[in-house]
């Protein structure tokens, strides 16, 4: 499994990258940690003509830091799953982080791949982005017409693609650390337990005594994007948890997206999973 | 920009160079500059654990790494673990325990171990299983691979 022949660079400032990434064919790409690409270079689904590296590009792409009054955390692109999973301080105020990375491919994996690598490659299949999404998480992106920001699940548009404007790179991202939520992410695979799912559900909830406050559903894996399930939100936001009000929850997300069939499942079955899967855990999480 | 250039790393302890092209990776880096044969492609999708080394410390798969940016890097495989002519403790477990049939697998799942053990020297069952999920034994010595690491963990004290 050969690569085609490419050109690499790391760039030691922004400009640079932004002049690398003009390349006149448009096949120049940005690499983080290069897991994914490296995949699809050796598959020969993808034949960059050049590959900019932005390990060194600014200091703001990297580091983890804790806002002052503990309200959010902020994550530089390049860093890796591992360092996230190893933060404590992160890991003890987002813990459903951890819970998804121990699901995530392997710690060889972990080591290398980054947050805004896996948010760039816009894979619906992937783990952590509804997990991000699930959290009301934002994106800081960078390009050569300046700096904008937005919600993460606005980051997506489909199979592998993103709503970045061209020579934009993501920077940061920014997931807010809100009290008193419950936090799950389910990821159901149907061929071995460490392959990619045939779905994932990041959810988020606020309960008030037995009635819930307020939630957040993200479906990934069985739509070309993560997707956030509104109308089954609003079975549930407000009222009393019951089984009959999962049931419907369950019922409602199975009918309101456009489910995809692949290899992991029909698109019958994986609404089927979804339903279940659903009601299981929010039943869970509420005990 | 040319599409090879010279990169400087240490391999083993020993101050090396090679010339390398961009589409090398750091297997073939490995084996066909250095003889090194210890780490091997075998799946290309970083899901057996075969090809593992370490780059600076960290455990990666060889074969999704590009030798390109290796440059004043430190590499150890597994073939840097003995110190002379007595092996490292997690190569004699595994030796002592019978965890291997062909040893395809076997140079991948020592490194995986040794990092295990040095990030948790006592891992439940649980989590030994779970850290040698990305390194897969075609002829299924697992439940041997489990015992030398856990008779590894003992030994920790």
């Amino acid at each position: 499994m050969a690569m085609a022949d490419l050109d690499i660079h790391e760039p030691g400032d922004l400009a640079e990258a932004f002049c690398l990434l003009r390349a006149p064919d448009g096949a120049a790409r940005p690499m983080g940690g290069g897991t994914a690409l490296m995949l699809m270079m050796k598959a020969q689904l993808f034949k960059p003509s050049a590959l900019v590296s932005l390990a060194k590009v600014d200091p703001r792409f990297h580091g983890v830091e804790l806002s002052a009054d503990g309200a959010s955390f902020s994550i530089g692109a390049m860093t890796t799953f591992a360092e996230l999973e190893h933060h404590a301080d992160l890991c003890a105020r987002l813990p459903v982080i951890a819970q998804t990375m121990v699901t995530l491919a392997n710690p060889r994996v972990r080591n290398v791949a980054t947050i805004g690598g896996n948010l760039a490659h816009a894979d619906p299949h992937l783990d952590l982005p509804p997990v991000w999404a699930s959290l009301d998480a934002e994106v800081s992106v960078i390009g050569p017409q300046g700096e904008r920001r937005f919600p993460v699940i606005e980051l997506f548009a489909g199979y592998y693609e993103t709503t970045l404007q061209p020579g934009e790179l993501i920077m940061r991202l920014h997931a807010p650390v809100q009290q008193g939520w419950r936090r799950r992410y389910v990821k159901v695979t149907t061929r071995s337990a460490h392959d990619w799912p045939a779905i994932g559900i990041a959810i988020g909830l606020k309960m008030q005594g037995a009635r819930c406050e307020d939630l957040r559903l993200i479906l990934s894996a069985a739509t070309d994007r993560p997707t956030r399930l509104v109308a089954a939100e609003a079975v549930v936001r407000g009222q009393a948890i019951t089984d009959d009000l999962l049931a419907a929850a369950g019922k409602a997300a199975a009918s309101e997206v456009h489910i995809e069939t692949d290899s992991r499942g029909s698109s019958d079955y994986k609404a089927h999973l979804l339903s279940v899967h659903l009601k299981r855990a929010l039943h869970d999480l509420c005990e | 920009m040319s599409t090879h250039r010279l990169i400087r790393f240490t391999l083993n302890g020993v101050p090396s160079k090679a010339m390398v092209s961009s589409q090398d990776t750091l297997i073939d880096l490995l084996q066909n500059q250095f003889d090194l044969k210890g780490a091997r492609e075998s799946c290309s999708q970083g899901l057996c654990g075969c090809c593992t080394v370490y780059l600076n410390d960290k455990a990666i798969s060889a074969c999704l790494s590009l030798a390109w940016f290796a440059d004043g890097a430190e590499i150890r495989t597994i073939e840097g673990l003995a110190q002379g002519e007595t092996l490292d403790p997690v190569q004699q477990a595994f030796i002592d325990a019978g965890a291997f049939q062909c040893g395809f697998c076997t140079s991948g799942f020592i490194m995986m171990t040794k990092k295990l053990l040095e990030e948790n020297p006592h891992p439940t069952e649980e989590e030994i299983r779970h850290y040698l999920v990305g390194n897969l034994c075609r002829c299924s010595a697992y439940p041997e691979i489990i015992d030398a690491v856990k008779a590894l963990s003992r030994r920790a004290g």
